[in-house]
């Protein structure tokens, strides 16, 4: 009798269980469809309506920055295209993506640094003489985590953050901190920087914006391994820099802003992180540099991103495509998913879920027009 | 004898008839099939196939090592060759500054070598500690207990031992690291500016240690258990206290096994990698320092799952050389615990002819070699089949014993 009443209590728990469960999705699947097809009506840069009757399967994959939004993509995409399958490995990482990508595997690669010199030289044996198009579909910021006992709110010139990154300024109540924190009292703490470990595009970005911004602070190399020895902490991942920085104290970091969850973050020049602080900053000051024809290679001119509503340390990601592709089914399962990727809406929908930064849509628009050449 | 050896040719499909293969009625006595089994000698399909099967393995693992070593060589070779200086490919990201291959791996050597013999310091002790409680001292329904939750510890997941380093054991260790700093820094090893995050070798190599200590826990357990029981009984007969029975008894018989179980342990330390990723925040010098943020040595292992993702074409190959180098010294390691408990037989097997008067105390003579390292081996392989510690003739020290009390 006992054991019925068990067995009955569990029976209801299971059945609540699935109710709400089937509830919450259906509730979620119910309005990304609805809200779907009225932002694309309301969007400046759209692809060609998707055609919901290709089948079919994309293997993909490289940048671990790009997940999230990947996931929200491919998530977004089938709801309206039902028969593709997108696979995207994140565990490769850039680097793996481009090599994957090179030797066939992957139908695009996800990667934050566009194809080098001889990258794209050994993309026209798979692509033919068009080489590979690298498309910006993904903008985030690299955020400036810290933490200090008793100061909620931090402001670093770019100035001091090399001098800080360098290990030029090694305590918290160094003069160029206070220069930049008026009215703020610092303590005498000592700084632990806090840098990754493995390789990595947001080092790349961050050490873009130092060699760029801070040449006569910072002398060590833009590279996308953290390039300063010394009293450094280093972590593996964006989410090992950010328990790192919560776990100890005078401790500051970098990671994408999509990561960094509950950390604080301090503003670059007083300005603080948005999305639209990113969008602006990638409308300031990114200029095309391509590789081939209908390649938009993004490259940053930090000493534009000066204005009080530009964030100055954006961190762009791309899909990494072929201007001609072997197999034409892929061809085209893959200029419907990144034409989703590049409209306005499957910006917002990243933005929405992974808190990224949407590309500007005059970029969007370029983007979309690179893609309607791949064959 | 000859049983068996009619058993053995009947074919698969009738293991119990054995007289069908020669044709007699199958109510023939087994003594009579066998001889005339004996007689033809053809060979049986069942035969061939079982042993073709076993063969095929004991190939394939071979083909399969030395495939491995052959992919690491030609796959390394690019970037053991190539000049770092100058390499455009080599001179950024992970193995930018570095004026050659030797000069990028010799550190990693280092710290890899490190990190684990810190671990083994640590753990062995420990190890051999839980194995001698098991064995020894613990109550029997304990000791079961106990050795069934160490041999969990060997199924815990290392990226769990990893996240555990991280948020357990790195906070845990911050006070002490503080402490050594401030009282201890004049000794090299505590030397450098502390830690704040806790990120520290010494972090790693305990995380290590624990997770080493399943392996040579088990293994000196298996020995421990298989001390001939008459030594134990006379040396406790003559007086000895449990320590110093363990200490005459038992540690002599199982020694060569303990420094095999200790080197078994060392591969698992030099080989780990996620844990080490994840805890320990690297750098890429020769340091010995165990507190500091920046000058933890990096391992080899950690390194390459740190930079795989991200490296081009030559510098995978570089970060496969390392690997290759990982390689060589975890088969030199595992080849010096084979040369210990391989050497020994030949001294074990004369020690029961001549106990001769000049070795330093009849108990240290007590028969430490085949037996014990032959169970390493076997633990090792994965079956723990028991030996009859009888073959020993422990009956020479016994009486030696007598006069030494």
């Amino acid at each position: 009798m006992k054991f019925k009443n068990v067995a009955a209590t569990g029976a209801v728990l299971v059945t609540v269980a699935i109710a709400l469960s089937a509830c919450s999705s259906s509730s979620t699947t119910g309005s990304s469809t609805t809200a779907a097809p009225s932002t694309t009506a309301a969007a400046e840069a759209t692809s060609a309506p998707l055609d919901a009757s290709l089948t079919g399967t994309i293997t993909a994959g490289g940048s671990s920055a790009q997940a999230n939004a990947e996931t929200a993509w491919i998530t977004a995409y089938n709801a309206q295209v039902k028969g593709v399958t997108v696979n995207y490995d994140k565990s490769q990482g850039s680097g793996g993506g481009i090599t994957n990508w090179l030797a066939g595997s992957y139908d695009f690669a996800g990667s934050d640094s566009p194809l080098k010199a001889d990258q794209q030289t050994s993309a026209q044996t798979l692509c033919g003489t068009g080489g590979g198009l690298n498309l910006p579909v993904y903008l985030d910021g690299v955020a400036i985590i810290y933490k200090l006992d008793g100061v909620t709110k931090l402001n670093l010139s770019t100035e001091t953050l090399a001098k800080i990154f360098s290990l030029a300024i090694t305590t918290w109540n160094d003069p160029a901190i206070a220069a930049d924190n008026p009215g703020v009292t610092l303590p005498s703490t000592a700084i632990t920087t806090v840098a990754r470990s493995d390789g990595s595009g947001t080092t790349q970005n961050f050490t873009n914006f130092l060699s760029a911004s801070a040449p006569t602070v910072w002398t060590a190399p833009a590279s996308n391994t953290w390039p300063i020895t010394g009293n450094v902490s280093s972590q593996k991942g964006g989410s090992g820099v950010v328990q790192a920085v919560g776990a100890g104290s005078g401790t500051i970091g970098y990671a994408d802003h999509s990561a960094i969850g509950d950390a604080t973050a301090a503003t670059i020049n007083k300005v603080e992180f948005s999305q639209d602080a990113a969008t602006a900053a990638f409308a300031a000051g990114a200029t095309t540099v391509p590789t081939a024809t209908g390649d938009l290679s993004q490259k940053f001119d930090y000493s534009k991103l000066t204005g009080t509503d530009v964030y100055p340390i954006p961190l762009v990601s791309y899909q990494i495509v072929c201007s001609t592709y072997k197999d034409a089914k892929q061809a085209e399962l893959t200029k419907s998913f990144i034409g989703f990727v590049a409209s306005t809406t499957g910006q917002k929908v990243a933005a929405k879920n992974a808190g990224s930064a949407p590309i500007p849509d005059e970029m969007l628009t370029k983007v979309l027009a690179s893609l309607a050449t791949v064959k | 004898m000859s049983d068996k050896i009619s058993v053995q040719s009947a074919p698969p499909s009738s293991p119990g008839s054995v007289g069908t293969t020669t044709g007699k009625a199958p109510g023939d006595s087994p003594r009579n099939s066998a001889a005339a089994s004996r007689g033809s000698s053809r060979v049986r399909p069942g035969d061939f196939i079982f042993r073709f099967l076993s063969t095929g393995s004991a190939v394939l693992i071979m083909i399969i090592l030395a495939g491995v070593a052959l992919f690491l060589i030609i796959s390394a070779i690019p970037a053991i060759t190539a000049d770092w200086g100058t390499n455009d490919q080599l001179n950024t990201g992970p193995t930018a500054g570095f004026p050659n291959f030797w000069a990028y791996v010799g550190p990693l050597i280092w710290g890899t070598l490190w990190s684990a013999a810190i671990a083994l310091l640590i753990g062995a002790p420990i190890g051999i500690g839980i194995a001698l409680f098991i064995s020894h001292y613990a109550p029997r329904r304990l000791a079961g207990i106990l050795g069934y939750l160490v041999d969990l510890l060997a199924a815990v997941p290392s990226i769990v031992f990893g996240l555990w380093g991280i948020i357990v054991i790195r906070p845990f260790l911050l006070p002490l690291s503080d402490w050594l700093s401030a009282n201890l820094g004049w000794i090299p090893l505590f030397g450098g500016t502390v830690t704040t995050t806790g990120s520290t070798i010494l972090a790693g190599a305990l995380v290590l240690a624990v997770m080493i200590l399943p392996i040579i826990t088990s293994i000196s357990r298996e020995i421990f258990l298989q001390t001939p029981r008459l030594h134990e009984e006379a040396a406790l007969a003559l007086g000895a206290t449990r320590w110093e029975m363990i200490r005459m008894a038992v540690f002599p018989y199982a020694k060569s096994g303990i420094v095999s179980a200790t080197l078994l342990g060392l591969g698992r330390a030099l080989g780990e990698t996620m844990a080490i990723a994840l805890i320990i925040s690297p750098a890429i010098i020769v340091s010995a320092r165990l507190i500091t943020e920046g000058q933890n040595s990096q391992t080899i292992a950690a390194n390459i799952a740190l930079n795989f993702p991200i490296a081009t074409t030559l510098q995978r190959d570089a970060l496969i050389g390392t690997g290759l180098m990982l390689f060589v010294i975890s088969l030199a390691v595992n080849s010096i615990a084979r040369v210990i408990v391989n050497g020994k037989p030949r001294s074990g097997k004369k020690k029961s002819k001549t106990p001769g008067p000049s070795s330093p105390g009849p108990l240290s003579r007590v028969p430490a070699g085949d037996f014990a390292s032959a169970t390493a081996i076997d633990v090792v392989a994965g079956s723990s089949r028991a030996g009859k510690p009888g073959d020993d003739g422990p009956a020479p020290e016994e009486t030696n014993e007598g006069a030494r009390f």
